[in-house]
């Protein structure tokens, strides 16, 4: 049992966890874009960027106030590939926009080549923004306004809307996550099986180095760890925190909110 | 007498580590098996959104003035049948036949409905009343969530039935009972298409 051996078996055994970690989870689609960092995100330059800031302010404000997270993503096109509502709950479900404990996000989607427009709505949000009240958000607020060539006063128009129809449904906190420390760090949605596999892997490995240091310690424990074992002991492992870097005024995060498919589509 | 202890201790590690490992394992299983019941209920819960919004929709469709009575009369069946086919909610089905059954009767619903949105497109002054537009983009709506949560159950089933083949639960799921969950076949509609017949000066989407 020399020391070189020791460390063989220790590299063995560490790069089976790390094998482990990737296993295999994600469905073969179209891939999500990053999560934003605003909540009004014009990445196809399409709304003059005073009224954007504007927005994204509004946003940022009744997101304070209310506690609900409302996010304008606008895209130059879809994704070659992607169907529409698939993408957007897709992407929503990613962004994790809305409170974990509340699902009271919604994103209002769109896309300027395709023409494309859907509202996606949190599950804590389709009581007040139903299918119903987001149809009519984009038949009687976005598409006239879009067609007549004003993409500003559309999207103003909406974020009305749609702050009108989801006030009161939530108090908020006065404060957005990353604004400042909110109360409630957001939680990344983390795979519980997954935690309890790896407390039994580590516990193996730990078991493992006991037992060996013990067999050459001539079975006696004076000081089993010794040497460096901080691997097989150190902490962390439940998930690591995972809220987005900071950054001050009307920054956004998600917060871990949950999308079903509410909502609705439209085209102009 | 050292050689033997040697050999017990090394016997007694091994107990422990498989046993320990096992646990790690079963209670694996049991949060994917909870997963799945969960995304069971939620697939349940849409549909029955669905099955909810049709009293509703045939009461405004049939006072339109003399509306087709034989899409009415199919879309009112479809809905009986569905309310036959009861799975229990809290459990996702264990066998694939039972999960047939329960999609045959929802996919009838489904084109039933998609035949009634087609049927309506020909009466203009239905199709004028607000009543109407909110119940189609209920509709379109109710079917949104219903693609997205049977998508969903389909992963949770797919990490699970993944999860009682690998070794080690592979050698132990079916004692515990831990049986493969049924997938949702893709949609039928998908792969027949509704049959659209309105004029083409118009287009829909």
């Amino acid at each position: 049992m020399s020391t070189p051996l020791l460390r063989v078996f220790r590299f063995v055994a560490l790069a089976g966890v790390a094998l482990a970690t990737l296993a295999p989870t994600a469905r073969a689609a179209v891939t999500t874009p990053p999560a934003p960092t605003s909540h009004f995100n014009d990445y196809a330059n399409y709304v003059p960027a005073e009224r954007a800031r504007a927005l994204d302010a509004r946003l940022a404000q009744f997101e304070r106030d209310s506690s609900n997270q409302l996010v304008v993503a606008i895209f130059p096109r879809l994704p070659a590939g992607a169907a529409l509502e698939d993408y957007t709950v897709r992407t929503a479900q990613a962004w994790g926009v809305g409170r974990k404990d509340r699902d009271n996000g919604a994103v209002l989607f769109v896309f300027v080549a395709d023409r494309a427009l859907r509202i996606e709505v949190g599950y804590g949000l389709e009581g007040s923004l139903t299918d119903a009240v987001a149809h009519a958000i984009i038949e009687n607020e976005l598409k006239p306004r879009l067609r007549a060539g004003d993409p500003g006063g559309a999207l103003d128009a909406a974020v009305n809307a749609m702050i009108t129809a989801t006030r009161g449904e939530y108090l908020g906190t006065g404060r957005t996550p990353t604004g400042q420390n909110s109360s409630s760090p957001p939680a990344r949605t983390s795979n519980t099986s997954d935690d309890s596999f790896f407390i039994v892997v580590f516990g193996i490995i730990a078991v493992i180095f006991l037992g060996i240091s013990w067999v050459r310690n001539g079975f006696s424990f004076q000081n089993p760890y010794r040497d460096d074992d901080t691997d097989s002991t150190g902490g962390g492992w439940f998930g690591g925190s995972s809220s987005g870097g900071g950054g001050g005024g009307s920054d956004f995060s998600g917060g871990g909110g949950s999308f079903g498919g509410g909502g609705a589509s439209g085209s102009w | 007498m050292k050689k033997l202890l040697i050999a017990l201790a090394a016997v007694g590690l091994l107990a422990l580590v498989a046993v320990l490992y096992a646990v790690g394992t079963y209670n694996g299983l049991v949060n994917g098996q909870q997963t799945v019941d969960a995304q069971w209920a939620q697939v349940q819960n849409v549909y029955q959104r669905r099955a909810d919004l049709i009293p509703n929709l045939v009461s405004t469709v049939a006072g339109a003035a003399n509306f087709e009575k034989s899409t009415l009369t199919e879309i009112t069946e479809a809905r009986a049948s569905v309310g036959k086919v009861t799975l229990d909610a809290s459990k996702a089905p264990a066998d694939a036949a039972q999960l047939a059954e329960f999609e045959k009767a929802q996919g009838q619903l489904s084109s039933a409905l998609s035949r009634l949105l087609v049927v309506s497109e020909r009466y203009p002054d239905l199709k004028a009343t607000g009543n109407f537009a909110t119940l189609q983009s209920q509709l379109e709506g109710s079917e949104n969530r219903i693609a997205v949560e049977r998508g969903r159950f389909n992963d949770a089933a797919l990490a699970y039935n993944a999860s009682i083949k690998r070794v080690p639960a592979v050698f132990f799921a079916g004692i515990f009972g831990f049986k493969e969950k049924p997938y949702f076949a893709a949609t039928t509609s998908a792969q027949t298409p509704p049959e659209v017949k309105f004029d083409f000066s118009k287009s829909t989407k």
